[in-house]
């Protein structure tokens, strides 16, 4: 059970279902396959949908549904779900659990791979904690308590008692800084917004000129997808505006740039840099100077300086963007977003800023962020490590399964934040 | 560095051996000495001046082709229309070309612009389908070389056909407007320096040239193109109709300076060739253009290979596909070396 279904878009449920079940005949007349969906809707009481609608006309929740029944009816040894309740009602996943359970009951294995801790605590019988491909814990679930887990995840309490508890102390969120006493310029708002293809509940919140927002999220709940929306690079429903003039709903990341917007994606080799393209190239883009021609001069002096600026090491400046480390590649990132040839950073948005880096990189790229900020920029941050939260400051909020918190109180705990990304409080 | 220079070049050497002893293999199976097949094959394409005129006559086409293969690819776009630009563009140029007989500097302009334009103009659906409708270029162009072959046929024996002629083709341009050779005793004319110069002029392009660099930045990572606010389907489409005018132009120049008229049918599949000379000389505009003279070479010996030894002239044009799977085959493993 795949985290996005592989069902075939242009054939209908009926025909999906048949190409799940490994036991159906060569031959199979239509009546037989559409009494196949109304069986396998009734064994497991999901809506499968009409047995002939197409499934690209379906709604994901229903998508999701066929594809759980398909490989439950399959009856294997061995069943692994990847993130299935992503797009479940509570109803659905409640009787998805049931399902699962009668199926460990009657001696069959359950793999089930989550971000979420209740899930966890409602339905396995073992847990393997992976954090970066290591395994952190693996145990009974009736040998540990949601708290442990909570911590384990967030890397915290793999340290003693009483360091632990400095830990934590040194990790509260902290204010940031203090709420300005006059009303700033508003730079962002967003009203009402739904990510297209989500079925997350409508978030609105705005940005004041000099305002760090961090959206903290376990990865899969959908801060980066709110993020990417703001910066032009994800379809939704509702009102984005950046000083007043409204983004495009369908995703127009020239209109966020023209708007003041900067963007620092997430995956850096893919979407933040032209890889194969030298220093230069990369930091001239996207707006290379010279009339018809490259003024070569011009992209030399500026690669120089902006190296020298962001502290990037590299073999040369012609040397291609890929063949940098991951904390240089970001900087460059970062070198070239901040460059004020495209007039002044009005709002920043960045995904996961520091992951990956090690501790100077992550470091530089923080006080980079906070430069930014103090010179009055708006800056928008999604992250799933609460310590870098801390580190930044601003305000924060948790986005779970799509919805978004209230800004949290400063003197909120790390682990207290952990239950919450995780869903535990709320 | 170095050592994935040396792994290319080794490599690149494998390869053209391995190609030389399968034609050597091919020419024995057809009852020839590969001794003598080789002679025929070098006299015929420059071993003189007549042989030499041959392969640049037959390059002229092939380097535009190239270059315009290379455009696109650069922006990402696999055109394989070329093929269907090329007849495009001889079809305007032998429509446009006798209009004016009578100020020849005026018909060439005209018929040369009219070719690019017919070119570009051809690739404008596959354009408009691949931005609106998702359609990928690979498959409306291909799709777009049938017709435009039917359209040829079509057109010889119809608007263009030339009533005082029995056979379907067109009305021939005047002795004044057609391209004369450069020298006596040869074919070449004028054509093959234009196509070296565009050639030339589209490498510089595409690396020298702001438009040129975002066109590169587009092909390498359109996700990082959008997401750095470039534009990414214009520059798509103005490297893919750009691409397509280079293919209109070499059909254009095919009738100004060799065949004087269109006739059906007209290419031998210089479009294709073109890629695979693109893709030959790692998508690059000099890589290209090597690669479109060898083929030429190729091309102009194999016409003496059949005449001097008897052996198919299918044998040597067999080379060309089997050096660009060759380096298929390779690359990934050749830019696997550069990571």
């Amino acid at each position: 059970m795949p985290q996005h279904d592989l069902l075939v878009e242009a054939a209908t449920v009926a025909e999906n279902l048949a190409l799940l079940d490994s036991s159906a005949p060569f031959l199979e007349p239509p009546a037989a396959r559409r009494s196949r969906v109304r069986r396998i809707a009734g064994t497991f009481a999901m809506d499968l949908g009409e047995p002939d609608a197409p499934v690209a006309d379906l709604p994901v929740g229903t998508r999701q549904r066929i594809e759980i029944a398909g490989a439950l009816a399959a009856d294997p040894g061995i069943l692994i779900l990847d993130e299935p309740t992503a797009v479940l009602s509570p109803d659905e996943t409640a009787s998805l659990f049931a399902s699962l359970r009668r199926r460990a009951d009657s001696g069959h294995a359950v793999v089930l791979i989550t971000h979420r801790l209740t899930e966890v605590f409602e339905a396995a019988d073992r847990l393997t904690l992976l954090s970066r491909g290591k395994t952190v814990k693996s145990c009974l679930v009736s040998q540990t308590t949601a708290g442990e887990i909570g911590g384990l995840l967030l890397g915290a309490a793999e340290k003693a008692e009483g360091e632990t508890e400095r830990r934590t102390e040194d990790l509260r969120l902290g204010g940031g800084r203090p709420a300005a006493a006059e009303k700033g310029l508003q730079v962002l708002s967003v009203e009402s917004v739904v990510p297209a293809g989500t079925s997350a509940p409508p978030a609105s919140f705005s940005l004041e000129e000099g305002d760090l927002l961090v959206l903290l999220a376990i990865d899969g709940n959908g801060a980066d997808t709110l993020a990417r929306c703001v910066a032009g690079l994800h379809p939704f429903s509702g009102r984005i505006g950046i000083l007043g003039r409204p983004l495009p709903a369908a995703g127009a990341p020239r209109a966020f740039r023209a708007a003041g917007g900067r963007f620092v994606p997430a995956d850096r080799r893919a979407e933040g840099l032209v890889a194969p393209l030298s220093l230069e190239e990369n930091l001239a883009l996207p707006t290379p100077p010279g009339r018809l021609f490259l003024d070569r001069a011009a992209m030399a002096r500026l690669a120089g300086e902006r190296l020298r600026q962001h502290g990037i090491r590299a073999e040369s400046p012609a040397s291609a963007a890929a063949t940098l480390s991951g904390g240089n590649q970001q900087k460059l990132v970062l070198a070239r977003e901040l460059d004020d040839r495209f007039g002044p950073p009005r709002l920043m948005v960045a995904i996961h800023p520091t992951r990956g880096l090690d501790l100077s990189a992550a470091a530089a790229v923080r006080d980079r962020i906070e430069e930014t900020r103090r010179a009055g920029t708006a800056v928008l941050v999604a992250s799933s490590d609460p310590e870098e939260a801390g580190l930044l400051g601003g305000t924060h909020r948790v986005v779970y399964r799509g919805a978004l918190s209230d800004p949290l109180p400063p003197e909120t705990s790390l682990p207290a934040l952990g239950r919450r990304m995780a869903g535990l409080e709320s | 560095m170095t050592g994935a220079a040396r792994r290319r070049a080794i490599l690149g050497g494998a390869i053209a051996a391995g190609t030389l002893v399968l034609l050597a293999a091919l020419v024995l199976v057809a009852g020839a000495s590969p001794g003598e097949a080789l002679a025929a094959l070098v006299g015929g394409s420059v071993g003189s001046g007549a042989a030499l005129g041959e392969t640049l006559t037959r390059a002229t086409s092939l380097v535009l082709c190239a270059a315009g293969a290379v455009l696109a690819l650069r922006a990402g776009v696999l055109n394989i229309g070329l093929d269907g630009q090329f007849l495009m563009g001889a079809a305007a140029a032998a429509a446009v070309g006798p209009l004016f007989d009578a100020a020849p500097y005026a018909a060439r302009l005209a018929l040369l612009l009219a070719a690019a334009a017919a070119g570009a103009l051809f690739a404008a659906p596959a354009v408009w389908l691949s931005e609106r409708r998702g359609v990928p270029p690979v498959l409306s162009t291909i799709l777009l070389n049938l017709v435009a072959a039917a359209a040829v046929t079509w057109l010889v024996r119809g608007p263009l056909q030339d009533r005082a002629a029995d056979y379907p083709q067109s009305r021939p341009l005047s002795a004044e407007v057609r391209l004369r050779p450069l020298a006596p005793g040869v074919r070449t004319t004028a054509a093959f320096p234009v196509a070296l110069l565009l050639a030339a002029g589209s490498g510089v392009f595409l690396s020298r040239t702001k438009a040129g660099l975002k066109i590169r930045a587009a092909g390498a990572s359109p996700a990082a193109a959008r997401a750095i606010g470039l534009a990414d389907a214009p520059l798509r489409a103005g490297a893919l109709l750009g691409s397509a005018a280079f293919a209109g132009l070499a059909g254009g120049l095919e009738v100004a300076a060799v065949t004087g008229r269109l006739f059906d049918p007209f290419g031998t599949g210089v479009g294709y060739l073109g890629i695979a000379a693109a893709l030959l000389g790692g998508t690059g505009a000099g890589g290209a253009t090597a690669a479109a003279l060898f083929f030429a070479a190729l091309g102009a010996g194999s016409s003496a290979l059949q005449r001097d030894t008897g052996v198919p002239a299918a044998v040597a044009t067999i080379v060309p596909g089997l050096l660009v799977l060759a380096v298929l085959l390779v690359r990934r493993r050749l830019s696997g070396g550069e990571a």
